[in-house]
């Protein structure tokens, strides 16, 4: 064989190998998130990672977050999983429960991250003592009030409330003062923003909530109808915009913006967007109380990202798990975008040192829950399930609050009896 | 007499229709029945639990109170359809420039989907940004906005049924005029010279001669009305508490969100059902009348 004709099929069988390798290691790695969730914060993660790791990117879809829990079923009905998936941290239980998610207990046990990690996150992620899944990213809900309002009503800017008889009064106040303005915000069509705001009142009331199976009894302690009887009030005292009943949660994060609101619940995401709504609006953030003056609550929501049963890359995906704890991502990431770290020893950084605010909501981690229940879905989340139809019931009808508790107490039975 | 080969001629020429019917009709309906046997969930192994679907279904409360809201949606809007379809269709029957046109601007909402003319009227209901609170204001009707979606259900329902009579309202008016047309100018002109009014003739002639298109039509309003989902997922997701949630959206809640796969194809198969009773009675009544 002559040289040239040597060299032409050498030639060929490199670009053959090439044009066979080439697609393998361009492949992106597939992640699939819940759109309506923190979306920046995932887009800057992806980025960053993206920029670190050239050569195994990964390529990020969004899931309508009603349509993610369906999606990920038929995904794994299916077979055609993505290699990573971020979910609403209390869906987790139930996917590690079917045991559709890959088992990473010996890869990260031992990683000194995971020791300071949101425990809300990890708790969700783990089940029969084994790991699924780390925090993606983390919001906690606490009460922010307007300060303006509180100086116009004759109330002290730097003492927020501390029960919720102090709620009560000076939402008065501030709804005295007319106009558009109203003392309090209670979401009255949206299952999601009630637990993430209105549960933690119960907690701080030392109530529980959901079922965490169908042994547990839900809706426990004085503090469920203590609170819905306030909120009753609350409402039928005129300190709730009327067309908070209509809120499904599509606008829920730009009411404390409007700086119509004197105090409300809601969360870490909100410091952002009021400054961005409202510039000049002077606004404080506290823990959200309960009956008792002291006791207070607040629930820790945010994602996990696990990955599902049938990734052909998991070794990739645990990278990107290690990532997301590594000190740099922490700071340079999730501080930058004054975001809530998921490591509580990250908390302390340059850049929350200079937001006061989020050094203020970050107190919050310490007191938050998050439910851990295997039907989250149909108990609580659910714009048609027993929680957000007891609220509705309680804040807009005159029924004994006691049938309305005692109702949902045994429509959530028969769900975790299922 | 047929040989064996024409038999088979036969066969052949059926054979598309039959296999469309097979894959796309009798499959999937077995795979419903038998998917309503099981509870299952997709991401855990299915369980048999034979009729306790159905056993469910009769129980669940949520199920009486979305069939009875279907069968009250269905009641309310197919009279003022078919009633304001007939109507208008009388109205615009003769080809005239101006009828003509006034039929195009009642039949065009029908071109439009119904996921995106629900999401108009969504907006066009809102409590904040709504044209419709904004005019009634304006005129003086009411001295605040109204919370239309998701306060009372009755409220909610009515503003759901005017903008699907918005919608579907040109479809029967077509329909009718079609019919109308049909009808031999000769039978009308007779019984204007018998010294018939005009609305004797609608009663006595019209009416009877185009009553299989008005029970074509009810029986697509009817049916369409008992299917109605894209509407209240869109304009009130069963809100407030599940009161406006009709038939077909408890059907998805609980295939897709809750995923109970087989309460869900048990579900389904129970509004068959009604459906096929409904469509069947209106047929028996409507030939008892003929006869």
């Amino acid at each position: 064989m002559s040289l040239q004709i040597k060299i032409c099929c050498r030639s060929a069988l490199a670009g053959l190998i090439a044009l066979v390798a080439l697609p393998a290691i361009a492949e992106d790695l597939q992640m699939w998130e819940r759109s309506g969730g923190n979306a920046s914060m995932v887009d800057a993660l992806v980025a960053a990672w993206n920029a670190k790791n050239p050569d195994r990117t990964i390529k990020l879809t969004y899931i309508p977050h009603t349509e993610m829990v369906p999606k990920i079923a038929q995904a794994i009905a299916t077979g055609d999983v993505p290699d990573l998936m971020g979910m609403d941290l209390i869906y987790g239980p139930q996917f590690e429960a079917a045991g559709q998610l890959v088992d990473i207990t010996d890869k990260i046990k031992d990683w000194p991250e995971l020791k300071t990690a949101s425990p809300g996150h990890v708790a969700v992620s783990t089940y029969d003592g084994k790991l699924y899944g780390v925090p993606l990213y983390a919001d906690v809900s606490a009460l922010f009030y307007n300060k303006d309002l509180f100086r116009k009503a004759g109330l002290d800017p730097e003492k927020p409330p501390t029960s919720l008889a102090e709620i009560r009064g000076y939402a008065d106040k501030i709804t005295a003062l007319g106009g558009d303005v109203k003392g309090y915000f209670l979401p009255g069509n949206c299952a999601g923003c009630n637990i993430f705001t209105v549960g933690p009142l119960m907690w701080a009331s030392g109530a529980t909530i959901e079922p965490k199976d169908a042994n547990e009894e839900p809706l426990s302690g004085d503090g469920v109808k203590e609170v819905l009887q306030w909120a009753r009030d609350m409402i039928k005292a005129g300190n709730v915009h009327e067309d908070a009943r209509a809120e499904t949660g599509e606008t829920f994060h730009l009411r404390f913006g409007s700086g119509k609101i004197g105090m409300m619940g809601t969360g870490n995401f909100n410091i952002t967007l009021a400054k961005e709504q409202n510039p000049s609006m002077d606004f404080g953030i506290a823990l959200l109380p309960g009956v008792k003056g002291g006791e207070v609550s607040s629930f820790a929501g945010g994602d996990i990202v696990t990955i599902p049963n049938g990734s052909k890359r998991v070794d990739d995906a645990v990278d990107f798990m290690k990532f997301l704890l590594s000190d740099e991502t922490q700071v340079e990431v999730y501080a930058k975008m004054l975001n809530m770290t998921t490591r509580g020893d990250m908390a302390e950084n340059k850049y929350f040192q200079a937001e006061p605010k989020v050094q203020d909501v970050a107190k919050a981690i310490a007191v938050a829950k998050t439910p851990y229940t295997l039907k989250f879905f149909e108990l609580i989340n659910s714009p048609q399930g027993p929680w957000l139809q007891m609220l509705q019931r309680a804040y807009y009808e005159d029924t004994d609050l006691d049938t309305i508790i005692s109702d949902t107490k045994a429509q959530m039975k028969a769900i975790a009896a299922e | 007499m047929h040989t064996g080969a024409s038999k088979y001629i036969g066969l052949l020429y059926v054979t598309p229709a039959l296999a469309f019917v097979l894959v796309f009709t009798a499959y999937p309906l077995g795979q419903m029945v038998w998917m309503s046997l099981h509870n299952w969930s997709l991401i855990a192994p299915k369980k048999y639990v034979g009729a306790g679907n159905f056993i469910k279904a009769w129980n669940d409360p949520q199920f009486w109170t979305s069939l009875e809201f279907t069968l009250k949606y269905t009641a309310l809007i197919t009279p003022i359809l078919m009633i304001s379809g007939y109507l208008i269709a009388l109205l615009t029957a003769e080809n005239r420039p101006l009828r003509q046109i006034t039929r195009s601007i009642v039949f065009a909402p029908v071109v439009i989907g119904l996921g995106a003319s629900s999401l108009l009227w969504y907006w066009l209901f809102s409590y904040d940004f709504g044209l419709i609170n904004r005019v009634l204001i304006d005129v003086g009707v009411i001295a605040k906005p109204i919370v239309w979606f998701g306060a009372d259900a009755d409220r909610s329902m009515w503003a759901v049924v005017v903008s699907i009579v918005w919608k579907v309202l040109g479809f029967g008016t077509i329909l009718f005029v079609a019919a109308i047309h049909a009808v031999p100018g000769e039978i009308g002109e007779a019984a204007m010279v018998d010294g018939a009014s005009y609305w004797q003739r609608v009663r006595l002639i019209t009416l009877p001669l185009t009553a299989k298109t008005i029970l074509l039509v009810t029986l697509v309003s009817v049916i369409g009305s008992l299917l109605a989902f894209d509407q209240f997922y869109i304009m009130t997701a069963g809100q407030p508490r599940n009161l406006t949630s009709t038939s077909v959206f408890l059907i998805y809640l609980n295939s897709f969100p809750y995923r109970k796969l087989g309460y869900g194809a048990a579900l389904s198969l129970i509004l068959a059902g009604v459906i096929l009773v409904c469509t069947v009675l209106q047929m028996l009544t409507s030939r008892r009348s003929h006869a």
